[in-house]
């Protein structure tokens, strides 16, 4: 038997081709022209003011050429990366995890509740202590701080998606087979909330960038530390040089995780 | 001795706690549905007739009386029961050959076997060629085709579908009316269909379940003894149509 299709087929909306159809000259030429101004409001202002207050941007870049040639630089944003990643790795793994759980779960949700709401507003920065006392002042100690602050932003944005996943399409799969929690998490649950889920780890992955700084305050080397001790010598053309570091690494590994994220949602 | 029918509606009763008291969304309703034969169950809005789907799919329990699939009592959702909704409820992440072929994934069919049944059912429902979209690309038809050849792809002893047609336009929907009767003809499935359309059941069922509301009941169950395919100008339909129409 053959049907045939004669309705309409909503044709894809270049939602593929989203990353170049981005690609406006337009709108490059204002940006162009937005970096311009900056700079040139940034070099006038910085001709009225001490170095040390304000350096010109062409200091900065002087300066972050210097860093770059020593070697320093990349030294600093090493010592960082290996705190950064298995902080991120871990906080966003045990996030998506235990969001999953207790989203999941109404028995977990309300042994844990309490728990969480008393947890949840501690800021990173105030368990410096602990990271020093389990950890030591080392890459593991500044690799806690930043998974606090990631495992935070993932929790909550896994546990809005998993909580968001229609009923219906949970006994769809039932009636398909699907028996058992874990079964209906991996078939449905995790695919259904996943926009929700990649979103909670970009931004989480962004924020771990900030708390870098956060998770150096006490003494491991690193960006934060640069900034930090580079602030105290009131050597502001350093600061700006490694901040423009983490801003770049920011950057670089937003628009990859973008990729990746419009890649696992082409479906969207 | 007796054929045992397919399925078996017996004496389910719902109620539920509202706000002014108990509620009887359903009051004793039994019937049989025959192996092979299309049941429709009609009923104005009010009258339980989705209560009744959810709990002959098993997605709620009766508060007295049971639903027996082959002898066997429902007790929850299953690959006995293939379930087909007004709003689809397709899997969004998964393209149509993967909304197809979901269910055998479960059963675990090799991906070979798989793959020639996912084909399969893609030409029954008039699909082939829409293997990778992606459901939003789809339009409502499209969708429920898709829905439907999900649901058979189990292979249920009944397939149970509420409002299917209820979200797409008239032209689609009596395509797809007709459709599902050659489906149905040719698969020799046992199909159970809620609708709220009289039309819909005259020119589809086998035998039209009538329903009542204030309480849910059963008001009558009609024969509908007209050859296929039906002519809504024809008189016999005519007449069935107002008789039921009558009752509700």
């Amino acid at each position: 038997m053959a049907i045939d299709v004669t309705e309409d087929v909503d044709s894809p909306t270049g939602a593929l081709g989203g990353g170049l159809a981005d690609i406006d000259t337009r709108r490059i030429a204002r940006g162009l022209g937005g970096v311009v101004a900056f700079l040139a409001l940034w070099t006038g202002a910085s001709l009225t003011q001490p170095s040390y207050v304000l350096p010109s941007p062409l200091a900065v870049a002087e300066t972050f050429y210097a860093e770059a040639a020593s070697g320093a630089l990349f030294v600093a944003l090493g010592n960082s990366v290996l705190h950064w990643i298995p902080g991120a790795v871990f906080g966003t793994g045990l996030g998506v995890a235990a969001g999953i759980a207790l989203a999941w779960s109404p028995y977990l949700d309300d042994v844990s509740s309490p728990v969480v709401r008393v947890l949840r507003p501690v800021p990173p920065l105030a368990l410096v202590g602990f990271a020093i006392a389990w950890f030591g002042i080392n890459h593991a100690g500044a690799a806690f701080i930043i998974a606090v602050g990631a495992f935070w932003i993932n929790f909550y944005a896994t546990y809005g998606g998993v909580e968001g996943v229609s009923e219906d399409l949970l006994d769809v799969a039932r009636s398909l087979g699907v028996e058992g929690d874990l079964h209906l998490v991996r078939t449905v649950v995790v695919p259904a909330s996943l926009p929700e889920i990649t979103t909670g780890i970009r931004t989480g992955i962004g924020r771990c960038w900030m708390l870098v700084v956060a998770a150096e305050i006490f003494g491991v080397a690193g960006i934060g530390r640069r900034i930090l001790r580079a602030s105290n010598n009131l050597q502001v053309d350093v600061v700006i040089t490694y901040i423009l570091v983490l801003s770049l690494m920011y950057l670089v590994v937003d628009v990859a995780f973008r990729a990746l994220q419009r890649r696992a949602l082409a479906w969207q | 001795m007796a054929v045992e029918p397919r399925v078996r509606v017996d004496g389910v009763s719902k109620r539920y706690d509202g706000a002014n008291g108990p509620v009887q969304a359903l009051d004793h309703v039994a019937f049989d549905v025959a192996d092979g034969e299309f049941v429709c169950i009609v009923g104005p809005s009010g009258c339980g007739k989705t209560t009744l789907f959810r709990i002959i799919a098993g997605l709620e329990p009766a508060t007295t009386g049971h639903v027996a699939l082959d002898g066997g009592r429902v007790d929850g959702p299953s690959t006995d029961l293939g379930l087909v909704f007004q709003e689809y409820h397709l899997f969004p992440w998964r393209t149509v050959a993967g909304n197809v072929g979901f269910g055998l994934e479960q059963a675990g069919v090799a991906t070979a076997e798989r793959e020639r049944r996912v084909r399969d059912l893609l030409d029954l429902v008039g699909l082939d060629g829409f293997a990778d979209t992606y459901p939003r690309d789809l339009s409502g038809g499209m969708k429920q085709r898709v829905a439907l050849a999900r649901a058979l792809a189990v292979d249920p002893g009944l397939l149970l579908m509420d409002e299917p047609f209820g979200a797409v336009d008239a032209q689609t929907k009596t395509m797809l009316q007709d459709e599902l009767l050659d489906i149905w003809r040719e698969t020799g499935k046992t199909v159970l269909f809620v609708t709220h359309d009289v039309e819909e059941a005259v020119k589809l069922a086998d035998r039209v379940v009538v329903m009542a509301k204030e309480p849910g009941r059963i008001r009558e169950v009609v024969d509908v003894d007209i050859d296929r395919p039906r002519e809504r100008s024809d008189d016999a339909f005519i007449a069935t149509y107002e008789r039921i129409l009558d009752r509700i």
